[in-house]
């Protein structure tokens, strides 16, 4: 657990929205997604994954779903809207330029 | 009903998926955790673990819901209701203390909103101005020459109409019974400048509104139905006035006032008298006129300005010294009232803040009962922002509850006030509690409702649970105590401010009483008589019938003096005319000196007892036939006559020829007790019975008898009266004035705010000395193991009783050094305040040491009884307490 690191306030959506850009998961399954990818870099706190997902669901960025799990349990599952993607592409542009920014910064200094 | 049984099994089916979600979210972490190598037991709370405070999550997931900001604040509600049930006594009280603020200012509120804020009932009153001409040698604005209005009104392009008006007594004596009657001269286009259709025919036409045209008359409504039975039929008909048959050629709407009075006739301006109305340096008629849409009232100003001057190169002799202004109509009707109205909503919104200290305070105790509450709802994982906001809804729950309840009191109480106030306040049938009022009452309810309920809610949200569950609810100090002692403070000086204000106007009051009016107001009458139309045929015949009349009254049993004037004091008459003093006399009549000519009885001096100086009083043997003679006033002998005796000089008077001064006599206080505010305070008293015969029809229209009498008006005016109609039943008998009533009158300009002050600081002083009570008795029961403590170690009850009033004094103390800082400086920048002030300054010492003494007297009363109860602590008792 020690080389976790906290994400960002405002990073945990991009990274939702990313990781539903591959295909419909549910929470638990988005979580570690997110900590597999980042070779366990990054641990999302699990406390403010479902707030965040309700957030997202409630701007219409992703859709809800109860559907089977892979162990056949009863799950909700969470897909990327139309609307969501075009705001992942914008949350990604935006992200690029800003770490473009702030590497430019970095370098220089 | 339907929507909430949807909505409410929505809201069931989001709960169960929330817990479904977040149980399988545990299930899948359990077993990645057993997986990883736990034991399943361990497993288990490790996923519980990772997901935080269960509950806390499901609120937090619960806020991110569409409606869920209503949803909650229903609860809130809800909860908030139950909370202040269960507390029906602190409900009450703050309920109440509330109801009086809200109410008050409601009330207060609904006055500034009828009289100030409320449109003219006229159409786009916005746009309705007055024009002015200004005199630059007075710095006063006076009304405006006829011949002048008329070259204005052909010349001027900013306004779209524009009309004249004057008023002008009348005496109806058919159809039915003589009565006199408030008239007024209009020209043409009166009515369609302020935008007002007769009910019924029309208004005057330009060939009647000018010299010869026939004798048309406007009616009332009320004189339609008094004296035409409202019907049709009344076009056409005719009413005599003054002796002159009119044409009756409309009606007005019965809502209709011309500037709040209620008159019930009117004629056409052009007809009126071509001495008054021909002759420019005369200034009689008030002009209104309509904007034209988009001109500015500056624009207008200037234009007229502009056209004035062209007059004054026209006309020197007659204009020179003369500009021109525009103001806005409702200006002339508010402006007297505006800022002691803002003043008085000023000092009830003190008093209101003073009621919501209370309510904060009583906020601040219980709040520090509840604390355990608090403590449990924030383990539970509420924020500090939602207990805030829980508060913050139980605190305007309070308020709009207080608030309804002031809306009655308001309502209910607003109109016997203003009528139990002799205040004459312009518009004051237009205040009632409507629309406007109401959004006002709701909005100072919500303001007032988080204003006092924030900063309780505030601190509460701050202490720190663990250590509020382990104290169990009780501590030794209040950590509040600081909050609550500068409440008090804050309400002490608020109170001391209020007290100030009413204790300078009170004194202010006083010292009016004081003035002498110059002349004996206890014993006079003064009364106006519609001679007999028959008796108005020639000017001689007029004197004859008044000499008459005078010679009757003189007669009636209890009159001891009797005599006729053109002009009294106090009876918000003038009479304003130029005169001329030395050999050098100014280019313009504008630029001459003015003083109040009263035109009166040789006797009226002395049935005033208004005192001669020097010289004569008029005598028999002035007449028309003798050298005209005058008497002047001291104002007039010191600021014309300063180097010499005055008696024998000559003094020029326009429109009437030279005269010599025979006496000086005391000035009299004809403006009201307070003069500061005069167009001019000379006066020059002429003898009727040298009067100028062409000038005599238009005097003697308005003549007033004045009597001295040792008895009352109600005693002696049926005698009067009977001795007038015993002459002619044709005559009237109107305007009785009792002197003494015209003087306290006159006071109403201050005695309306001091007696609302006067209340709002007695208000305040209740509400401060209740908040200072119950401060420091909380205080007392807070620290009854410190006095417990203290009693066992030794101290006396004395001590015990000492330190407790001690306490209360340093806050009293406190709030009366900050309060009267505070009265000095809003002294200062108070101008309509400091403005009512007579004889006594703003800054004055007396009324300041009273007051505080006042204010920390009673504030060391309220600090008695929990002094006592201090007092009585038994140690043993105490100690055991806790």
């Amino acid at each position: 657990m020690s080389p976790a690191v906290e994400i960002l306030q405002g990073t945990l959506d991009l990274l939702i929205l990313k990781t539903l850009a591959l295909e419909p998961m549910h929470g638990w399954g988005i979580a570690q997604r997110i900590q597999q990818v980042s070779r366990d870099i990054l641990q999302i706190q699990q406390g403010s994954l479902y707030p965040a997902l309700y957030r997202l669901e409630r701007k219409k960025w992703i859709r809800a779903e109860w559907g089977a799990s892979e162990n056949n349990r009863r799950a909700k599952f969470y897909t990327l809207t139309k609307t969501g993607r075009q705001q992942l592409e914008r949350e990604l542009a935006d992200w690029k330029q800003m770490s473009t920014a702030v590497a430019l910064i970095l370098q220089r200094v | 009903m339907n929507n909430w049984r949807r909505w409410f099994s929505r809201k069931k089916k989001w709960e169960q998926d929330v817990n479904d979600e977040l149980r399988f979210h545990i299930e899948r972490q359990t077993a990645a955790n057993i997986s990883a190598g736990l034991a399943p037991e361990e497993a288990r709370r490790q996923a519980v673990l990772q997901l935080g405070a269960l509950e806390g999550l499901k609120e937090t997931c619960r806020e991110q819901r569409r409606g869920f900001w209503l949803e909650s604040f229903y609860a809130d509600v809800r909860y908030g209701l139950r909370i202040l049930r269960k507390n029906p006594g602190f409900a009450t009280i703050a309920i109440l203390t509330l109801a009086l603020g809200i109410g008050a200012n409601t009330a207060i509120f609904s006055v500034v909103q009828g009289v100030l804020l409320a449109p003219l009932p006229y159409s786009e009153p916005e746009r309705l101005v007055m024009v002015w001409q200004y005199n630059l040698t007075l710095k006063h604005v006076i009304s405006v020459s006829y011949p002048d209005y008329l070259d204005w009104q052909r010349d001027a392009r900013s306004f779209q109409q524009m009309a004249a008006f004057d008023s002008q007594d009348r005496n109806l004596t058919a159809p039915g019974t003589p009565e006199h009657l408030n008239g007024e001269e209009i020209s043409s286009d009166f009515l369609s400048t302020l935008g007002i259709m007769p009910i019924l025919g029309r208004e005057f036409l330009p060939a009647e509104d000018r010299q010869g045209g026939t004798p048309a008359v406007l009616i009332s409504n009320r004189l339609w139905r008094d004296r035409f039975a409202g019907s049709v039929d009344a076009l056409g008909k005719s009413a005599t006035l003054d002796g002159v048959d009119y044409t009756v050629a409309g009606v007005l709407p019965a809502d209709f006032r011309l500037f709040g009075d209620d008159v019930d006739v009117y004629t056409p301006l052009g007809q009126g008298d071509r001495l008054i109305y021909g002759d420019r340096t005369i200034h009689p008629i008030l002009c209104v006129a309509r904007l034209k849409p988009g001109v500015s009232v500056a624009q207008s100003d200037a234009e007229m300005s502009a056209l004035q001057e062209r007059l004054v190169a026209l006309y020197p002799s007659a204009d020179r010294g003369l500009g021109a202004n525009v103001k806005p109509l409702k200006h002339e009707f508010v402006e007297d009232v505006s800022g002691t109205l803002l003043m008085l909503l000023g000092a009830v919104g003190i008093v209101l803040l003073i009621a919501c200290a209370n309510v904060a305070n009583l906020l601040l105790a219980r709040s520090a009962a509840r604390r355990r509450e608090f403590a449990i709802r924030s383990a539970l994982g509420a924020t500090g922002a939602r207990i805030v906001r829980q508060l913050v809804v139980e605190s305007v729950l309070l308020s709009l509850a207080g608030g309804a309840l002031g809306l009655v009191l308001a309502k209910w109480g607003v109109h016997p006030v203003l009528a139990a106030l002799p205040g004459s306040l312009p518009r004051s049938g237009n205040i009632g509690v409507n629309g406007s009022v109401l959004l006002f009452a709701l909005g100072v309810s919500v303001v007032v409702g988080i204003l006092f309920g924030l900063a309780p809610a505030l601190k509460s949200s701050r202490t720190d649970p663990q250590a509020s569950l382990k104290a169990g609810g009780r501590s030794a100090r209040s950590p509040h105590h600081r909050a609550q002692s500068s409440l008090v403070i804050v309400q002490m000086a608020l109170t001391l401010v209020l007290l100030v204000g009413a204790g300078l106007l009170f004194r202010t009051i006083r010292h009016l009483w004081e003035v002498n009016p110059g002349f004996d107001a206890r014993h006079v009458i003064a009364f106006n008589v519609g001679l007999s139309p028959s008796a108005n045929s020639t000017v001689s015949s007029m004197r004859v019938a008044y000499q008459q009349l005078i010679e009757r009254i003189r007669n009636v049993p209890g009159i001891t003096s009797a005599e006729l004037t053109v002009l009294y004091p106090l009876s918000e008459h003038q009479n304003i005319g130029p005169f001329l003093v030395g050999s050098q006399p100014p280019a313009s009549i504008a630029e001459a000196p003015r003083a109040l000519f009263y035109w009166t009885g040789p006797d009226y001096l002395r049935t005033m007892k208004i005192p001669l100086l020097r010289g004569r009083y008029f005598s028999a043997a002035d007449t028309a036939s003798s050298e005209p003679v005058v008497l002047i006033d001291s104002v007039l002998a010191r600021a014309y006559f300063s180097d010499g005796d005055p008696i024998g000089q000559a003094m020029t008077i326009p429109h009437w020829g030279p005269v010599r001064i025979i006496g000086v006599v005391r000035h009299v206080s004809h403006w009201g007790l307070d003069e500061r505010d005069a167009y001019t305070q000379n006066q020059i008293y002429a003898s009727l019975n040298q009067f100028p015969d062409d000038w005599a029809p238009i005097f003697y229209r308005r003549l007033t008898v004045v009597v001295s009498t040792p008895l009352d008006a109600a005693a002696v005016m049926p005698a009067i009266k009977a001795a007038v109609y015993g002459a002619s039943e044709d005559q009237t008998v109107y305007g009785i004035q009792v002197m003494q009533d015209a003087l306290s009158q006159s006071l109403s300009s201050q005695r309306f705010p001091m007696i609302l002050l006067g209340v709002f600081a007695g208000l305040a002083l209740l509400l401060a000395s209740i908040g200072i009570y119950g401060v420091i008795s909380y205080s007392v029961i807070q620290r009854v193991q410190e006095i417990g403590i203290r009693m066992a170690l030794g101290a006396e009850r004395r001590d015990v009783f000492r330190m407790v009033i001690g306490q209360g004094l340093r806050l009293a103390l406190a709030g009366v050094a900050i309060g009267a800082a505070t009265a000095l400086i809003l002294a200062r920048l108070l101008s309509s305040f400091s403005h009512l002030l007579y004889g006594v300054g703003a800054r004055d010492p007396v009324t300041f040491l009273a007051v505080s003494a006042v204010l920390t007297g009673v504030a060391i009363l309220a600090c008695y009884i929990p002094a006592r109860r201090a007092m009585r602590v038994d140690p043993m008792v105490a100690l055991r307490h806790e």
